[in-house]
């Protein structure tokens, strides 16, 4: 177990190095620089703007300076929110984004594991027909048409939830549905392939011999084997919740991450577009791992190594 | 794994969910806003010498304040006005006198003017300010507002010469990465530089390495009674930022500049009087005092704090209407009354809130379902729609829409063919059925409505006679005309223009055009290469006065990028800057849009227009053509 981690974290060092040295030099390829703007302003100008920042430096001296700061936690000052560090955007970005991350989670494994269920034990009725339709929509439709057609019922039509914006617990729900939406989809039919075939399994066929009620037999000891293929895919997930809030996070206003990943990259903000991706790519590595792990302690057949 | 951990671990995991659960959940409640509005987006940073764009323009309004302040002439009655704005002693100024020769500036500031941590203010806040303002470490973009008074621009640039008053600030700072407080200072007379070897490379960076070697000799004055004794004898140093290797100095320093105190003219001659001399009469000098970048800040709290912390919500002290009460990323920020502000009895709205909502959409949405007051952007495809709204509120606005030409493009370096180009655009079209939010065709490059100018137009829409120029050039119906592109960055409005355009030349000149989007900071980046044929461009005013429009197309102008060069319009726009009498330069500028109206190194499409939605129980709000609306004397009802 320890060596597995060991070796998780080695990888971990190596991956983070590698992503921090391509967006690097990728992000200053690109053309364009922070301080371009369509009012150009004298050379002289833009040269002190860009000393400020060290941007006159040559590139393998930026590279290494900023490569040690980053090894000390310090993502440097943000370029295009001058009044903030990377540190202060991302420690004002990085919970709201959880938030909305969690309540998606929750939701989408919520419904997906008992509409899956439901339409396991009760196959081919009319729940298990309806279920999977709903999944495959779901999944099926992208989640920023999801978010209009809510925004057109739950908010015009229905006047339920306000607009868009962050602040209260009413503000999340739409943005939080919308997201676990596909996911819930994806659960939902993973729970119930896994269910059916556990289903027909020796030690179900046994548990039901020993005379235990079929609730029991069903959610004790059917749910674990066939929540397996659901565990595995909470890795993907992870990463489907990311990108998808960089999209909702823009229709409904929410000030989290998505929102500075993508302003960071269309202005060129290079140390915040670099600290999003690397506390991206820390909390991939680091869910996978979890993922890796639990599912070691869910299903006995496989040992953690 | 054992199985105890096996048989706890669900039980754990669902612990841990309905902790994260409930840690999701836990919202503190906000109390809502007298006032919400949409600001457009997060503001690049609250610090007035180092802001440049309109959302930084609303919020820098509300919590500093400049000598003058620009306000509506009269109050309005309904939000549909559209009342100029001026610039009024409705500012830090009480009063002020402008010489017979318009280059001294004497301000007399309010006895009960004070900073929001209830310290007076004084004309050496406004010195200090504009000195970091000015400093090259602050790296302001907007510094060459301030190039009008004496010597202003050689401060900022670090330009000595041999018997300047120099002042050299020596490398013991107690941060040296704070340009502020500032180490030891040595004032004195230059009296030689000494450069090393040119290097033979012609890159800027490589230069700028080189006049990071230069040795200054320096006659360096004594100190008598707090004074620079310029008369005495001084006593001889060098200094250098970086000595060259095997060169010593006296001492290693960050800059040699300008020496600010006796040469670049803004004195403050007591507490509540500042003098300002300007190298030429600068009729717009009054409009650039009450625009925000030379709004003052806080000596104190910049130095205590050090940039960036001083703008945080706990450090900052502000002189505006209101006082910054705390700002959450990418999402609003809360602005609170300032009981210290002079003028307090007369500002209603105890708290504002201000939106940084980047899409249009949402923030119509937003304003629909009354989450917002003010909301200053709206999506463009249903702006047929929203104009009929009695809450619609529009002006003309100083900015034009134009499309650049790269004139030393073949066949665009014609004469003939640029005239040609312009008048086959019908642009009343483009304006009815794309922009659709009233702007106006634009046959001139200065907006029409800036006072006491009228400007000089350009060819009407026209095909016959578009198709005679362009065969004069030597293309009869387009024979011969190579493929040209239109370059513009990407978005649908733009698009659409681009697209009737490609479709109007084509259908009207007989030659084809590509059309070619590129994301923004790319799109500058290939504008600023000069690698384009034509290229959409915007430009907006800077002040009501047509020289922040014909300036820029000075030869090798920062934002000329046409490769447009005319030594005649050069001359009449340095003639305009020295006349005094206001007709006759308004006359010398005109003459100067003649000859770019004829050369058309640019074609003008259309002026635009403000466009604002605003909810009707606000009071105070007007329309005029800077777009600007300040929040302190809004009301509600």
């Amino acid at each position: 177990m320890s060596r597995f981690l060991l070796r998780r974290l080695g990888w971990m060092i190596l991956t983070i190095w590698v992503v921090y040295t391509v967006s690097f030099f990728l992000m200053r390829v690109v053309p364009g620089g922070p301080f371009d703007s369509e009012k150009n302003v004298a050379e002289a100008i833009k040269r002190n703007i860009e000393a400020r920042y060290q941007l006159d430096r040559p590139l393998y001296e930026q590279y290494c300076s900023h490569l040690w700061q980053t090894i000390q936690l310090d993502f440097g000052p943000s370029y295009k929110l001058e009044d903030y560090t990377v540190n202060e955007v991302l420690a004002q970005g990085f919970p709201i984004s959880a938030s909305l991350g969690i309540f998606a989670m929750v939701f989408a494994i919520t419904l997906g594991v008992t509409a899956g269920l439901v339409s396991a034990v009760s196959r081919d009725s009319f729940y298990d027909f309806s279920f999977m339709v709903m999944a495959t929509l779901g999944i099926a439709v992208p989640n920023f048409v999801l978010a209009s057609l809510a925004i057109v019922l739950l908010v015009f039509n229905w006047q339920i939830f306000p607009a868009a914006g962050w602040g209260e617990l009413r503000q999340v729900v739409l943005p939080a549905l919308c997201l676990g939406a596909p996911f819930a989809g994806y659960i939902a039919r993973l729970t119930r392939t896994g269910m059916l075939e556990v289903l027909g399994l020796d030690y179900i066929r046994t548990a039901y011999a020993k005379g235990l009620s079929h609730q029991r037999v069903v959610l004790r000891h059917g749910l674990r084997g066939a929540l397996l293929p659901v565990v595995s895919y909470l890795g993907p997930a992870t990463a489907g919740i990311l990108t998808g809030s960089l999209v909702l996070e823009q229709i409904f206003a929410l000030p989290g991450m998505g929102s500075h990943f993508i302003e960071a990259a269309t202005q060129r903000d290079y140390t915040l577009a670099m600290g999003v991706v690397l506390v991206y790519t820390f909390l991939l590595f680091v869910m996978n791992t979890l993922v890796d792990i639990s599912y070691g302690v869910i299903d006995p057949r496989v040992e953690v190594e | 794994m054992n199985a105890t951990t096996r048989r706890v671990f669900p039980y754990l995991m669902l612990l841990l969910i309905l902790a994260a659960l409930g840690w999701a959940v836990s919202f503190g409640t906000l109390p809502k806003a007298d006032f919400t509005f949409n600001n457009g987006t997060e503001i690049q940073t609250v610090d007035p010498a180092k802001a440049t764009g309109s959302p930084e323009g609303r919020i820098i309004n509300a919590l500093f304040e400049g000598l003058l302040r620009n306000l509506p002439e009269t109050e309005a009655s309904d939000s549909h006005q559209v009342i100029p704005l001026e610039p009024t002693t409705g500012g830090v100024a009480e009063s002020y006198q402008i010489s017979d020769d318009g280059k001294v500036y004497t301000f007399k500031l309010r006895s009960s003017a004070r900073w929001s941590n209830g310290d007076p203010m004084t004309a050496d806040d406004f010195v200090w300010s504009w000195q970091r303002m000015l400093h090259p470490e602050t790296g302001s973009e907007y510094s060459y507002q301030l190039y009008y008074v004496v010597n202003a621009e050689e401060y900022n640039l670090a330009k000595v010469q041999v018997g300047d008053r120099v002042e050299v600030e020596l490398k013991d700072r107690s941060d040296p990465l704070q340009a502020f407080p500032r180490g030891t200072i040595k004032r004195g007379i230059l009296k030689k530089i000494t450069k090393p070897q040119e290097s033979s490379s012609k890159k800027d960076s490589d230069k700028m390495a080189s006049k990071e070697q230069w040795i200054y000799q320096v006659e360096v004055k004594p100190i008598t009674n707090d004074q620079v004794d310029w008369d005495a004898a001084g006593e001889l140093q060098t200094f250098s930022q970086q000595p060259p290797s095997g060169a010593t100095v006296d001492h290693t320093c960050h800059h040699v500049l300008i020496d600010f105190d006796s040469s670049v003219e803004i004195r403050s001659i007591d507490a509540q009087t500042l003098v300002i001399k300007l190298k030429k009469p600068t009729p717009y000098f009054k409009q650039l005092l009450a625009f925000y970048p030379l709004y003052p800040v806080n000596r104190k709290c910049v130095e205590e704090f050090g940039a960036p912390n001083w703008t945080k919500p706990e450090n900052i002290v502000t002189n505006g209407p209101y006082c910054l009460e705390f700002r959450r990323i990418r999402d609003r920020l809360r602005l609170t009354k300032n009981p210290y502000y002079w003028d307090a009895k007369n500002v209603s709205l105890e708290t504002i809130d201000a939106l940084a909502i980047t899409s249009y959409t949402t923030s119509l949405n937003m304003y629909i379902n009354g989450q917002l007051d003010w909301s200053p952007t709206m999506p463009n495809t249903i702006m047929d729609l929203l104009r009929k709204r009695k809450d619609f509120v529009t002006a003309p606005f100083m900015a034009i829409y134009f499309y650049r030409i790269n004139v030393e493009r073949p066949p665009l370096d014609k004469k003939l063919v640029r005239q040609a180009l312009n008048l086959a655009i019908n642009k009343q079209l483009i304006c009815d059925q794309i922009t659709a939010a009233g702007q106006q065709p634009a046959r001139s490059f200065v907006p029409p409505q800036l006072s006491g100018y009228s400007g000089q137009q350009c060819g009407p829409h026209d095909v016959a006679r578009a198709r005679q120029l362009l065969a004069e050039a030597g293309y009869p119906n387009g024979k011969g005309f190579p493929k040209i592109q239109i370059l513009y960055n990407t978005s649908d409005s733009h698009q659409e223009i681009a697209e009737f355009i490609q479709q109007e030349w084509k259908e009207n000149l007989g030659i084809e055009i590509e059309l070619r989007n590129l994301e923004w900071a790319t799109f500058l980046d290939t504008l600023n290469q000069r690698d384009y044929s034509v290229s959409r461009s915007g430009w907006i005013g800077d002040y009501p006065d047509p020289n922040t429009f014909l300036d820029m197309f000075l030869t090798g102008g920062a934002n000329n990028q046409t490769n447009w060069s005319n030594s005649a319009y050069d001359e009449l726009i340095e003639a305009a800057k020295s006349e005094s009498d206001a007709s006759k330069r308004m006359e010398i500028l005109q003459q100067a849009e003649g000859i770019l109206m004829s050369e058309l190194p640019i074609i003008p499409i259309y002026f635009y227009v403000s466009t604002n939605l605003v909810n009707p129980r606000v009071k105070g709000f007007s329309g005029n053509i800077q777009d600007v609306h300040p929040l302190h004397i809004l009301r509600v009802e």
